[in-house]
């Protein structure tokens, strides 16, 4: 009704100031355009602060609480959510909306615009010190915060922990990678170039995404390379340990150049793109998009070991963890609401239920333990895997980015295949240096 | 001279239709992906090295009309914004043209020029602007569809070029007549000039319709995280670059057979004015 | 111009010197003079205006104002667990250019109130009636129908493009990027810092690979408009060929391009190039190559393909507009060529392409500058990519400059390189345009064909 008045109002004021600017004839001066300009401007400013306040009350207000969470979870969270009302009565009052937004797009979001972005989320822990940066995250709840800790496995709180605080919810410790393939193409999964040969000679493809920072270190860290961050409590990145300009970091580049030269390879890491499969390295949220294409000759084991000048590595890699996040709050009783419904979307039976659901694997120890996800195929493949990977602490943007490209100079063929080892490390060396200049 | 002709009319044919081909793939494409089923029961739909899928149905179809998703809902959105936004544009591009086109007044040189030199900013360099801007109307996430429009409409001044050529082609004299016999320059512009200019109002509508149904950049920035508001553009690119979506491909091209269809008929249906517009335009420059 | 401003301030002066009571009356409340003179029409909207920009400084414009320097100095912090959001950078910016505007709009009302009494004063003395309410309203709709109509769209425009544009101007000298997001962190002015970064030619300056990104801009936007230009004549002139049938049949399956919304119809020819796409799946399976050509991978062959699919999407356009053009042709012109034994070519060389080009001249310019921001086409074929190490910050050797700004903006928040990035596309269109249309031959000589 006010919104309604107030265009009358409005449009009222403009014939009048129309009128005013059409003076006598037509001999007003030149610029009447600013004229009229000005007039609008008030309107627009004035309106602005009259709607702000509809604005607040309707969408972000402090008797609701908004969720995002990947779209085949939706309806999943709806059901917790509920759950959690139920138990918790105090908390009845608020309206709770699950809107589908998945991890990759909700931390862009969020940091757009934190105000109008979700009270909780989920989010990749790669973005956990972007959204610490740019406020997007609270501290977890510092009378929960040892229970958190008890509760779920080392890496998942350590990929939480910002500086020395914890700043999420862990929910899943199945964000690693491993190998997917078809049984009747390859006969051993052991070894890249075995791998590799029997897709070439079958005509299929093997699928690897190495102009991604994420699948990279599968090389760089099976070689024996490092690369790790520090942060402060704020998510600026203080320190960098990278060693990648050495012998080591040479020869996973090597092997990445080799993999490149291979007819079967293909790059991409997502099941639903990817034609004419022979194996993929892939993660559990793609195990159902493998068991379609594979059918029957359906297998996943950890990934293979590569070669290079006749020395043998097993392939690393990160493993990750899904979080969950809750937005700073402006008002005591909301963030209460908050900090236990994210505690209850995180807890033991919920990440169970969650992998009964959508066979997300949990960090919860207990629900790890539990008899189902001892029996899942791909998580065991996974936990195989994960004894040679890294815990993924915390990475600058930046440094997906420039692993991309790192990737794609590979790709194309900038970095040679016949390059020398000097030419090679000179290349790392670049790349090292950017990695550190990120740091301050 | 006969064979000659022949033979060179043999040879454009052939260039025509190989054209033809090129330029029908792709959708010929879209359409036969859009009859493969993405239940695995039936077949798979994801990427696959093959055209022609091996049992046809109407899976993804119906799963766009299911509430599994709200395809719907962005439809109707996407529909709402393109008939709006035609309307109102059109109306803003008559009364913007015929003012540069018929009126003399001062400063109108000067504004020409300034919404010339404007319109050589990119478009995306005030994207996040925009954004704040909307959302101190209330215009963003659930207010999108409204937003969407306002900006769409608000600049659209600035595409006067086509009707105001078009406009300075019909002669002036009719209006000196008309001004003569006591019409008012507002009588003139409602009674004569609009009723004459069919052809570019046609032509400025279905421009303005057609845009609606191609904006990503803009409309995801502005709607994001709130499904409801989203535009089929929004809605649908994410079944193909967001990992959260596996096996959506054929989804999506049959929710791209939807959106053309309306957009397809349409302009076949008002291809005349379609190219009366372009050509005049480019002659005017 | 200069003169006229100058004469405006003289005016204020005379008026107040010359004017009666009621005109110096108004020099502080806006359309008093009218109200009291019986023009209470636009006296009213007068001292409407008046009143709406007082309560405007007073609850917004003052404190934005004095805010500027510092773009808000209050940061955000906690009380206990509770976040309180301090100054906002963001909007202190937006509404304190939105203010500094109004005064100066203000000013020019204030101006034009004086000139409006100083008038009615002049015409007192000679003994000229004043206009009536009644017809000053009507006014709209005749001899000053040009503001009626150009109202709406100025306000649009303002607001929604003026506006922005010189905000964004401003955050290319502000340090607002993922650092400095507002609401939660302050962002601050920096000088030319932004602007020394972008020609900065070190390793940590943006300089080789702008002036990259550029290039390939440039080129692209050559190539786009002049291939294009060329093969829609030619199709074109194929399809109006004499003897040729079914002529609608084929204009209508081009121009079904651009009836198709690119988001759909570009992903998908994005995925038949790619490397495991349907062509190199066909290609490998017919054995004409032995692995699969790397369409979107190897940057030189990327920038061809790209180039190549916009001849699909360009081509359609291109004929419409020829095969309408062509018609103008007067067709003795090729009647007498014959008679003097002129081949088809020699016809085309010496008619058509010299009119097509004198015609379509500024078309072309514009087709440039539109290619030089063409987002779509490459944002839904590559993305910019492939990127290399070469290349800093996040660029690929596809990328065109909006495209770059485009993935700074929504990827990286790196708002003040973006708004410099902005301003650089401005400047290289406008030169461009510029020379240009200078050179144009429907400029230069504009009887030519006519």
């Amino acid at each position: 009704m006010k919104k309604k008045l107030l265009s009358i109002m409005l449009a009222g004021a403009m014939v009048v100031s129309l009128a005013a600017c059409g003076g006598n004839g037509g001999d007003t001066p030149a610029a009447t355009d600013s004229d009229a300009t000005e007039e609008t401007t008030e309107e627009a400013t004035e309106e602005g602060g009259e709607e702000e306040e509809e604005f607040k009350t309707e969408t972000v207000g402090d008797d609701g609480i908004k969720i995002w969470v990947a779209d085949n979870v939706v309806d999943f969270t709806k059901e917790q959510a509920s759950a959690w009302q139920d138990a918790n009565p105090e908390f009845k009052d608020f309206k709770i909306v699950v809107e589908a937004v998945g991890e990759g797009d909700a931390a862009g979001h969020m940091i757009t615009d934190v105000q109008a972005g979700a009270d909780i989320y989920v989010f990749a822990q790669d973005q956990i010190a972007r959204l610490v940066t740019s406020g997007a995250l609270e501290e977890v709840n510092p009378d929960a915060v040892d229970e958190v800790k008890s509760a779920n496995d080392e890496g998942s709180v350590k990929a939480a922990t910002v500086g020395d605080k914890l700043y999420a919810y862990p929910i899943t410790s199945d964000n690693g990678y491993f190998l997917y393939y078809d049984k009747s193409v390859v006969k051993d999964p052991s070894t890249l170039e075995g791998i590799l040969k029997d897709c070439e000679s079958a005509g299929k493809n093997f699928y690897m995404e190495i102009n991604s920072g994420w699948y990279q270190t599968a090389f760089f860290f099976g070689t024996g390379a490092k690369l790790e961050y520090t942060t402060d409590d704020s998510g600026a990145f203080t320190g960098c340990d990278c060693t990648y300009a050495s012998d080591q970091g040479v020869k996973a580049l090597k092997a990445m150049i080799a993999v490149n030269s291979s007819s079967a390879f293909q790059n991409g890491s997502s099941i639903g793109e990817a034609t004419n499969v022979g194996a993929i390295v892939d993660g559990t949220w793609d195990a159902d998009g493998c068991k379609e294409v594979f059918g029957d000759n359906y297998a996943c084991a950890k990934l293979p070991t590569f070669t290079v000048d006749g020395e043998t590595f097993q392939m690393s890699g990160f493993g990750g963890y899904k979080l969950l996040g809750v937005k700073p709050q402006t008002a005591e009783e909301k963030l209460a609401a908050c900090d236990s419904l994210a505690a209850w979307l995180s807890n033991g039976d919920t990440q169970l239920a969650r992998y009964k659901a959508v066979s997300w694997g949990p960090s919860n120890k207990e629900a790890q333990a539990s008899s189902e996800v001892k029996a899942d195929e791909a998580l065991t493949a996974l936990g195989e895997q994960l004894k040679y990977t890294i815990p993924q602490g915390q990475y600058p943007g930046d440094y997906w980015d420039l692993a991309v490209s790192l990737g794609d100079s590979v790709r194309q063929g900038e970095i040679k295949a016949d390059a020398s080892d000097a030419d090679l490390l000179e290349t790392l060396k670049t790349f090292q240096q950017t990695c550190e200049s990120y740091a301050q | 001279m006969k064979a000659s002709r022949t033979a060179s009319n043999i040879v454009a044919y052939i260039i025509l239709v190989l054209i033809s081909i090129i330029w029908l793939f792709p959708f010929v494409g879209i359409v036969l992906q859009s009859f493969r089923s993405y239940r695995p029961e039936v077949e798979y739909g994801g990427m696959v090295d093959y055209l022609i899928p091996k049992t046809f149905s109407l899976d993804n179809y119906r799963f766009l009309f299911s509430s599994q998703t709200n395809f719907v809902k962005w439809y109707g959105n996407t529909i709402i914004i393109a008939l709006v936004v035609a309307v109102i544009q059109t109306i803003i591009v008559l009364c913007v043209s015929y003012a540069l086109s018929r009126m003399r007044f001062k400063g109108r040189t000067l504004l020409m020029r300034f919404w010339l030199i404007l319109g050589m900013f990119p478009g995306f360099l005030t994207m996040i602007c925009l954004y704040f801007l909307l959302k101190q109307f209330g215009l963003t996430q659930a207010g999108a569809v409204p937003g969407l429009i306002l900006v769409s409409c608000a600049s659209s001044g600035m595409g006067y070029y086509v009707c105001k050529g078009f406009f300075d082609t019909i002669p002036k004299s009719l209006d000196e007549a008309a001004r003569l016999d006591g019409a008012s320059r507002a009588r003139i512009f409602l009674t004569m000039t609009i009723p004459m200019s069919k052809p570019i109002i046609i032509y400025t509508a279905l421009v303005a319709f057609m845009g609606p149904w191609c904006d990503y950049v803009f409309a995801s920035y502005v709607a994001f995280g709130h499904d409801e508001s989203y535009n089929v553009a929004v809605g649908m690119t994410r079944w193909v670059w967001t990992n959260d979506y596996q096996g959506y491909f054929t989804r999506f091209c049959a929710g791209g057979v939807l959106v053309a269809i309306p957009v397809t008929i349409l302009f076949m249906a008002l291809q005349r004015y379609y190219v009366e517009g372009v050509t005049g335009g480019a002659v005017k420059g | 111009m200069g003169k006229e401003i100058a004469n405006a301030f003289k005016e204020i002066g005379l008026a107040f010197k010359d004017g009666g009571f009621k005109t110096r009356i108004s020099y502080l409340f806006l359309g008093l003079g009218q109200i009291l003179r019986g023009q209470w029409l636009k006296g009213i909207s007068f001292l409407a205006l008046e009143a709406g920009f007082i309560f405007y400084m007073i609850k917004y414009g003052v404190s934005y104002l004095s805010k500027l320097r510092t773009l808000g100095d209050v940061e955000t912090h906690k009380e206990g667990r509770i976040t309180v959001y301090g100054d906002n950078s963001f909007l202190i910016l937006l509404f304190g250019v939105l203010t500094i505007i109004i005064i100066f709009a203000f000013i020019f009302l204030w101006w034009l109130n004086i000139h409006d009494n100083y008038e009615m004063d002049r015409f007192a003395k000679i003994g000229k009636p004043l206009k009536t309410n009644k017809q000053v309203f009507m006014s709209l709709f005749d001899s000053n129908f040009d503001k009626t109509l150009l109202f709406l769209p100025m306000a649009g425009i303002f607001i929604f493009t003026v506006l922005p544009i010189i905000f964004m101007i401003c955050v290319a000298f502000t340090n607002y990027d993922k650092n400095h997001q507002a609401p939660t962190n302050l962002f601050t002015w920096v000088g030319l810092e932004n602007f020394q970064k972008i020609i900065n030619f070190g390793s940590a300056g943006f300089g080789s690979t702008f002036f990259r990104v550029l290039g390939w801009t440039l080129v692209w936007a050559f190539f786009a408009t002049f291939i294009d230009y060329f093969l829609g004549l030619a199709v074109a002139i194929l399809i109006n060929k004499k003897g040729v049938k079914f002529k609608k049949l084929w204009r209508t399956i081009l121009v079904l391009t651009i009836a198709v919304p690119q988001f759909v119809s570009l992903l998908y020819v994005m995925k038949l190039f790619a490397n495991d796409g349907l062509i190199n799946g066909w290609l490998l399976k017919l054995h004409l190559i032995s692995s699969p050509i790397q369409f979107w991978v190897n940057p030189v062959l990327a920038r061809i393909t790209i180039i190549g699919v916009n001849v699909w999407i360009g081509i359609p356009y291109l004929m419409l507009i020829a095969t309408g053009l062509l018609m103008n042709i007067p067709e003795d012109l090729y009647e007498s060529a014959k008679i003097d034994g002129a081949t088809g070519w020699q016809m085309f060389k010496s008619i058509t392409l010299p009119y097509m080009l004198f015609v379509t001249g500024p078309f072309l310019l514009t087709q440039f500058t539109n290619n030089l921001n063409n987002f779509n086409v490459i944002f839904l074929l590559t993305q910019g990519k492939p990127q290399s190490m070469s290349l800093a910050n996040n660029a690929g050797s596809t990328d065109l400059l909006v495209t770059w700004l485009y993935k700074m903006t929504v990827n990286e928040t790196n708002y003040r390189m973006a708004a410099v990035i902005g301003i650089m596309v401005f400047i290289v269109t406008a030169v461009v345009s510029l020379v240009v249309y200078n050179m144009l031959p429907s400029v230069k000589d504009e009887e030519g064909f006519q």
